[in-house]
């Protein structure tokens, strides 16, 4: 079968009865959880997760996807409203969709935020289907030196760009990697930094720790903070004006574009491409100055590329095993709970279930926007929820995550501990991203660096000998080699970013 | 007297080094070579090792930094409202988990969800009733038999 047989044996799976539903109830749920404000689309992933421990991998999956959109999405909402982002990614939007709304033109920001979001991630996901098969195919080939190269190389990605402290990024990325190595040695066996706690053989779990980093770790900071007042909008009327068309139109024309290269490379993270295509939007406008004072352009350019960036991301994902960003790092965790590893084998052996899941990527686009547009006012409602009884809400279901798996006690412990340590290191500024990528890959890198060793009787010259492994590792080699020589010249471009 | 800020980086990279180091010796422990090459110690010792030495230049360039550079960070830091509010949720959340399976799921849930709500602000008693029978009693069902989630069942067990 060729790719668009595959797709349309997938659209056919994926318009099914069940996972159209689940598609539907990833969608509601994640814009819920977006609409939450400090907690972001890995959070809220991660504190889902539970709700699809009966289903099916492929239904499962096909949730948690449509989950993650759907946070990206609620995000824009309380940008637009009350200033404050769900996620990251959202800063930019809060620029002009917050001043469009003291305007009175939430409405119109809203529904571009959702148009361009649509077009972007539909978009995305064409160009996800023309590339992952041919990627995939040329991973077949790759032996596992090759699959270390790939794991280093997307790990010191991320690093390269977590953020002002590159000592920091890779210190949290060997912590990571260490606390990945705790349980059974995954090639012989053997227990690992256990001291005979038997919770400790199975190794510390990802959700436990994702839950409490990201979760918990994000509602301590939420709780510092007064409860944000929303603008009381006019949501009704969201039909954008023909001017507001015309502007927009380009604008997420070009964020397409931005977001899904940019998604296609491991460690950008989402913050980067909205950023950018915002300032090739402020650059290429007759009226520059309107940016910052509601332009339409600027929430289109910046959701536009938001979500050409998550499908985007899907690609080194699906095609390579490698997740580029802490969200989809979280997807990965929850293809190894449902007994999955994304990469080129799943192509091999699960294609029709590759296929749904890329396919359920259309129709969660097509769902959101109809979620989004006219259920406009019915999710601001949301926003006027307590801060006491979304933090309640969202700790049950961290409780429940964290139990669940393995239904031990040990593990809702082990996630207070990381929220602990989440929070502290967040209130210090060390990057978080790093770590948890560190954790999800860890056991994978140690599996294919010992066999690659094995093959080689203990000799690292293999790596020399296999030009791909070494074209890979050299990747780390240059950025790491690029930020320490030159940091100086990284924190201004960060400097001016900021500005 | 040192800035908050700094302080928080000194013993945050100062316990990351002791973790590196424990890490170093814990795993040199472990044999790292065996007949078919790297064992089971190899990866976590040479990490632990980078580790350490990530940690310790870090901490240098901490101890080298100049306190104005910690001033901004240090304005964050949480005031007396955040603090109550941040240790009302890992209190409740801790003794929450203490008791979870003495009394199971239900019965745990429903004091947590009362007990914190108003913790964190609510006084709308009706309000706190239903949103802590539904939060324990109404989730336990969903997710033990729609969701077929297995939760401590604990006293009401029967």
């Amino acid at each position: 079968m060729d790719t668009f047989q595959y797709l349309l044996l997938g659209l056919g799976n994926s318009l099914s009865g069940t996972n159209l539903l689940f598609a539907f109830a990833g969608c509601m749920l994640g814009t819920m959880i977006g609409l939450l404000p400090g907690l972001g689309p890995s959070a809220g992933t991660a504190i889902l997760i539970p709700l699809t421990f009966s289903l099916d991998p492929t239904g499962a999956i096909i949730m948690l996807c449509a989950i993650y959109y759907g946070a990206m999405y609620g995000g824009t909402i309380t940008s637009v409203l009350i200033n404050v982002p769900g996620e990251a990614a959202s800063v930019i939007t809060c620029i002009d969709g917050y001043a469009m709304a003291r305007q009175g033109r939430a409405g119109s920001a809203l529904a571009i935020a959702a148009i361009g979001s649509f077009v972007g991630g539909t978009i995305a996901t064409v160009a996800l289907v023309v590339v992952a098969l041919p990627l995939a195919t040329l991973a077949l080939k790759f032996g596992p030196a090759e699959f270390f190269g790939l794991m280093v190389a997307g790990l010191c990605l991320v690093i390269g760009l977590a953020g002002r402290n590159m000592m920091a990024a890779l210190l949290m990325t060997v912590l990571g990697l260490l606390i990945a190595m705790i349980g059974l040695d995954p090639v012989r066996g053997a227990p690992r930094f256990t001291f005979g706690i038997p919770e400790l053989y199975d190794g510390i779990g990802f959700i436990p720790v994702v839950m409490g980093l990201f979760g918990i770790g994000e509602l301590l900071l939420a709780a510092e903070r007064r409860q944000a007042n929303m603008i009381n909008a006019d949501l009704k009327n969201w039909n954008p004006t023909k001017q507001e068309w015309v502007l927009s139109s380009k604008a997420i024309g070009r964020g397409t574009v931005v977001g899904f290269v940019l998604g296609l490379i491991p460690g950008v993270g989402a913050i980067v491409p909205t950023f950018m295509a915002y300032v090739i939007e402020k650059r290429l406008s007759k009226n520059p100055e309107r940016f910052g004072n509601g332009a339409i352009e600027g929430v289109a350019s910046a959701e536009t590329a938001n979500n050409a960036y998550a499908n985007a991301a899907m690609v080194p994902l699906l095609a390579l095993g490698i997740p580029s960003s802490p969200t989809v790092a979280v997807l990965m965790g929850a293809f190894i709970i449902n007994g999955l590893t994304p990469g080129p084998f799943l192509f091999q052996e699960k294609p029709e279930l590759v296929w749904t899941i890329i396919a359920s990527f259309f129709v969660g686009n097509v769902i959101l926007l109809i979620l989004n547009l006219p259920l406009v006012g019915l999710w601001a409602k949301l926003l006027k929820i307590p801060f006491s009884y979304m933090c309640t809400g969202v700790l049950i279901f961290c409780i429940i995550g964290a139990y669940s798996l393995k239904q031990n006690m040990f593990d809702v412990w082990l996630m207070l501990g990381f929220g602990v340590l989440g929070y502290v290191l967040r209130k210090l500024e060390f990057p978080l991203a790093p770590a948890i990528l560190a954790l999800i890959l860890g056991p994978m890198m140690e599996r294919s660096l010992r066999t690659t060793l094995e093959i080689s009787a203990g000799s690292f010259g293999i790596f020399l000998e296999r030009p791909l492994a070494l074209a890979l590792l050299t990747i780390p080699v240059i950025v790491l080699g690029f930020m320490l020589i030159k940091p100086r010249a990284f924190a201004r471009v960060r400097q001016t970013d900021a500005e | 007297m040192p800035s908050g800020a700094r302080q928080g980086w000194l013993i945050a990279t100062g316990l990351m080094l002791a973790l590196c180091l424990f890490f170093l010796w814990q795993s040199w422990l472990l044999p790292l070579t065996d007949k078919l090459g790297p064992g089971p110690g190899f990866f976590p010792f040479w990490l632990s090792l980078v580790g350490a030495i990530f940690s310790l230049l870090l901490l240098i360039g901490v101890l080298r930094r100049s306190m104005a550079e910690y001033e901004a960070a240090d304005s964050q830091l949480p005031d007396g409202y955040g603090i109550r509010r941040i240790a009302a949720i890992l209190a409740s959340l801790a003794v929450a988990t203490l008791l979870m399976d003495v009394l199971g799921f239900q019965l745990t849930m429903l004091g947590f969800n009362a007990i914190l709500v108003v913790l964190l602000g609510e006084r709308r008693w009706p309000v706190i009733a239903v949103f802590a029978v539904a939060g324990s009693f109404g989730v336990y069902y969903i997710f033990t038999r729609w969701l077929d989630v297995l939760l401590p069942p604990g006293v009401l067990d029967f």
